[in-house]
């Protein structure tokens, strides 16, 4: 257990999860983009018609300084949001997944961005479903597994949707009407077929998500998410079919507004994507809060839930202060709120409002009473999407305790 | 807890990949690359600025220059930051993380202080021309600004994790606990000035070899080069000197009981410093014949002192009984095999992109391509392509054996 950042309102996870939907449109958008130039390229040589060229240089110089600059960055932003966020998940993947990192790595320097997905997939994938990796431990049998084809599928024809989003937007400025013209057309037919390639993938991805994950789907999801989904492929469809009919009549505020549509799709599948890996981080093997839940007897690496409940949360965590180690009738607010850090915080926030309030979701249940809020506890991994609450009966209490002093 | 427990406890339990003896030389090695560039970034931003304001015709066109320069270092050197910032994450996985969730807020903060000192630069370098004015000067004085912010954040990560005897203290607030992580808690001047001096000594180098790179070409202007070459030649030795009298002044402000200054790999890192200012100092004289004997020595020389911060560091976990040659093993040949190949292949493709740049850039007109060139070209897709199918049938057979 590390030391915790607090983000008030908000969680850190939440700061993660922003800087990661940002990240997928420049990042995506680098490596499809780099196909719609080099096929309007061709398409100006060939015919002659050196208008074009115009418009990729306005395209290139919008790629070069958004896509390359905020991708690469973000893309390390996430990293870091993820160190902060949860530091012993990232930990988990990199002791793992290392020498893959470094791979994706070697082709980011040699600039052939179009492996970088092949490569991330892998260890996205990983963490929904790692598969025979649970008994092996090895490195290819949790790369390549359940959901590894699908998602990659999905997400190599969605990109082209991405580009062309952003193509449109681009020419949407453009003086010369021929040159738009045929700019929007063009995008708009790369983007009919990557949205509607990508929604068939999508069908098949969601069959490839293991058993439990399928059922959080179905009986918890909220229902915002999959409207998310739904509504912004369906109004991107019809935005790609209106830019064919009418190109001309697109402006550059409809264009951002299709950039805002394309967000909200992009945050809903990756929230739902979190979601249905609940209650762990990496899937079967370490809970949300950092606990490690299982054992993965070929690396040697054994449950932490054992060792908790014997010794109690704060006995074993490093960063706990002295006077709190044990708990006392003193210290028992302050000790049960340092526990509800640590084993709460990366799904609830414990202030007011912001992701899953919980006071808000002790003071919907009514608990009033720490003898009632004990028994709760004690049965926290009868939902799905949570991890049993882990410790000794003193820390019970005392998290208990705190937990209805929030609903005062 | 005893602090060796605790770095124990926090050490992740899926152990590494391979030796670590190879993690830290990729380590070491990635981040004398980084530091390379994160001083060239500087340093040519500094430049470009300098010759902004004091304007008139040799300094406006080595400002153009050198912000042009600045696009591109910065983008190597965040390229190779992300090396480093995997492998200290493997080996020294206690100390990064804990240093780095004790000031979150921060951590978050460098990705938007990077972005914007970068989008500043860009502006800068775009609309230099149409913009004339010392106001417009602003935004590179500012993007620099930043830059050394994001070093400053560097350095306090860094320094804040050799110190695990403070970290609960950081981490307290009366008898409850700080997660607002709002705070830098260490910082160290000598030590964040000698990764920061550098980089008018490296610009003065980078000067050097630009004059002695284009010197070559014939619609270059011949005079024009031999004084960035002099003014290079100078920067290079007069702050090398003061690098190394900032090194000796970090050296005496650390904990008497390394006894650092007889460590060998500390004495052979300033050795070839000393070689280098030697050198440096010769190259007075003839700037561009000295070009790539002197950028050769300060690469080896920040290879040297690299590998001597490593050493500091070893240092500084020693004392809490860390070492990461006692890392649990859990080796795992396959993914290490696919590493050592595509870097293998990436140091081929590189050297190639490197070559035809090299080439390209010195002839005035188009360049036309050697057949031994086209065929290292051809190689190149070809390494690119087995890549590909090796991966992709490994990605099958294994998918077809686990689940169908
Ligand atoms: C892996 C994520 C996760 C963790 C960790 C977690 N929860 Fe939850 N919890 C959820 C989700 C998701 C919900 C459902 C929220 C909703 O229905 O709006 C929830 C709901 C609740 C509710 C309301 C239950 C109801 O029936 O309305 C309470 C109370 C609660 N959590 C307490 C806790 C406590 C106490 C802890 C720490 C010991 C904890 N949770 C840890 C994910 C988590
Ligand atoms: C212009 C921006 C940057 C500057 C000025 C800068 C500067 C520095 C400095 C001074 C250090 C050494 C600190 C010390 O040891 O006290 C350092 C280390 C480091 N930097 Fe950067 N840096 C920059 C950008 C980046 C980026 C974008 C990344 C990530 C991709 C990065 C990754 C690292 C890592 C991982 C280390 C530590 C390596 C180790 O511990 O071995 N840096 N940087």
């Amino acid at each position: 257990m590390y030391p915790i950042w607090e983000v008030p309102n908000l969680t850190a996870g939440i700061i993660l999860a922003v800087i990661a939907t940002f990240h997928i449109l420049p990042s995506h958008l680098s490596t499809s983009a780099m196909w719609f130039n080099v096929y309007i390229e061709t398409k100006a040589y060939k015919e002659d018609k050196p208008e074009l060229l115009e418009f990729i240089r306005k395209y290139s110089l919008l790629l070069l300084v958004f896509a390359y600059v905020t991708g690469s960055l973000s893309g390390i932003g996430i990293w870091y949001a993820a160190t902060v966020a949860n530091p012993r998940g990232i930990s988990g993947l990199i002791h793992n997944y290392v020498w893959g990192w470094a791979t994706e790595w070697v082709f980011f320097i040699i600039e052939v961005t179009g492996i970088l997905m092949v490569v991330i997939v892998g260890i996205l994938a990983f963490m929904l479903s790692p598969g025979k990796w649970i008994e092996t431990g090895n490195f290819f049998d949790g790369f390549f597994n359940k959901t590894y084809w699908s998602q990659l599928l999905v997400r190599t024809t969605l990109m082209f949707a991405i580009a062309a989003v952003y193509a449109i937007a681009a020419a949407a400025r453009l003086k010369n009407e021929e040159v738009r013209k045929f700019i929007i057309k063009t995008a708009s037919k790369w983007g009919l077929a990557g949205l509607l390639l990508g929604g068939t993938a999508f069908f098949w991805y969601l069959k490839t998500i293991p058993a439990a994950g399928q059922e959080l789907i179905q009986t918890f999801a909220p229902q915002g998410l999959k409207t998310g989904i739904i509504a912004s492929f369906v109004l991107l469809l019809f935005y790609f079919i209106y830019a064919n009919l009418k190109p001309l009549t697109i402006r550059l505020v409809t264009a951002v507004l299709a950039i805002a549509v394309l967000f909200a799709g992009i945050w809903s599948t990756e929230r739902m994507r979190e979601i249905i890996r609940k209650p762990y981080v990496i899937s079967q093997y370490m809970y949300s809060n950092q606990i490690i839940g299982n054992d993965i007897a070929s690396k040697n690496v054994t449950s932490e839930t054992n060792l908790i409940n014997q010794k109690g949360i704060l006995a074993v965590s490093p960063f706990v202060p002295e006077p709190l180690r044990v708990v006392n009738d003193a210290n028992m607010i302050e000790a049960g709120k340092l526990i509800a850090r640590i084993e709460c915080l990366s799904c609830h926030t414990l202030d007011k409002s912001g992701l899953r309030p919980m006071p808000q979701m002790v003071e919907r249940r009514g608990f009033t009473d720490a003898e009632e809020m004990k028994v709760f506890l004690e049965g926290l991994d009868g939902y799905a999407y949570m991890p049993p609450f882990m410790g000794k009966k003193k820390k019970k209490n005392a998290l208990a305790n705190y937990l209805v002093s929030l609903n005062r | 807890m005893e602090i060796s427990t605790m770095l124990k406890t926090l050490q992740d339990p899926m152990g590494i990949p391979f030796y670590p003896i190879v993690f830290q030389v990729l380590m070491v090695l990635t981040f004398a690359l980084h530091i390379m560039f994160v001083n060239f970034t500087i340093g040519t931003t500094f430049l470009s600025l300098y010759g902004y304001l004091k304007g008139g015709e040799f300094w406006g066109r080595l400002s153009k220059s050198m912000v042009k320069a600045t696009t591109a270092n910065i983008s190597m050197a965040m390229l190779l930051g992300v090396a480093p910032l995997l492998f200290v994450q493997v080996v020294y996985d206690p100390f990064w993380y804990a240093s780095n969730a004790l000031s979150g807020a921060w951590v978050i903060g460098f990705i938007f202080i990077m972005m914007a000192a970068y989008g500043l630069t860009y502006v800068f370098y775009l609309k230099k021309d149409s913009q004339r004015g010392k106001g417009f000067a602003l935004t590179g004085i500012t993007a620099l600004g930043l830059f050394l912010l994001a070093g400053l954040i560097m350095h306090a990560l860094n320094y804040q994790a050799l110190q695990p005897d403070k970290w609960l203290g950081w981490y307290m607030k009366g008898n409850a606990v700080n997660t607002s992580g709002t705070s830098l808690q260490a910082f160290q001047l000598p030590r964040f000035l000698h990764f920061i001096i550098p980089s008018f000594a490296m610009t003065g180098i980078f000067l050097m070899l630009y004059a002695w790179y284009f010197q070559k070409r014939e619609d270059m202007d011949q005079g024009y080069l031999d004084r960035v070459g002099v003014i290079g030649a100078k920067m290079a030795f007069l702050f090398t000197a003061l690098q190394a009298v900032i090194g000796f002044w970090w050296l005496l402000s650390l904990p008497g009981e390394f006894n650092f200054i007889s460590n060998p790999i500390f004495m052979s890192g300033a050795g070839l410093g000393l070689v280098l200012l030697a050198l440096l100092y010769k190259a007075q004289n003839a700037p561009l014949k000295y070009a790539v004997p002197a950028v050769t020595g300060a690469f080896l020389t920040i290879l040297g002192m690299s590998y001597a911060r490593e050493a500091l560091r070893m240092k500084y976990a020693g004392r809490f009984g860390y070492s990461i040659f006692d890392y649990k093993l859990n080796i795992d040949w396959g993914s290490t095999v696919l590493f050592l190949g595509t870097f293998v292949m990436g140091l081929i493709i590189i050297a190639y992109l490197l070559s035809i740049a090299y080439k390209s850039g010195r002839t005035a007109g188009l360049y036309d391509a050697t057949p031994l060139m086209h065929k290292w070209g051809r190689a190149s897709i070809v390494l690119l392509l087995m890549w590909i199918v090796i991966v992709a049938g490994l990605g099958i057979i294994i998918s077809v054996r686990n689940y169908l």
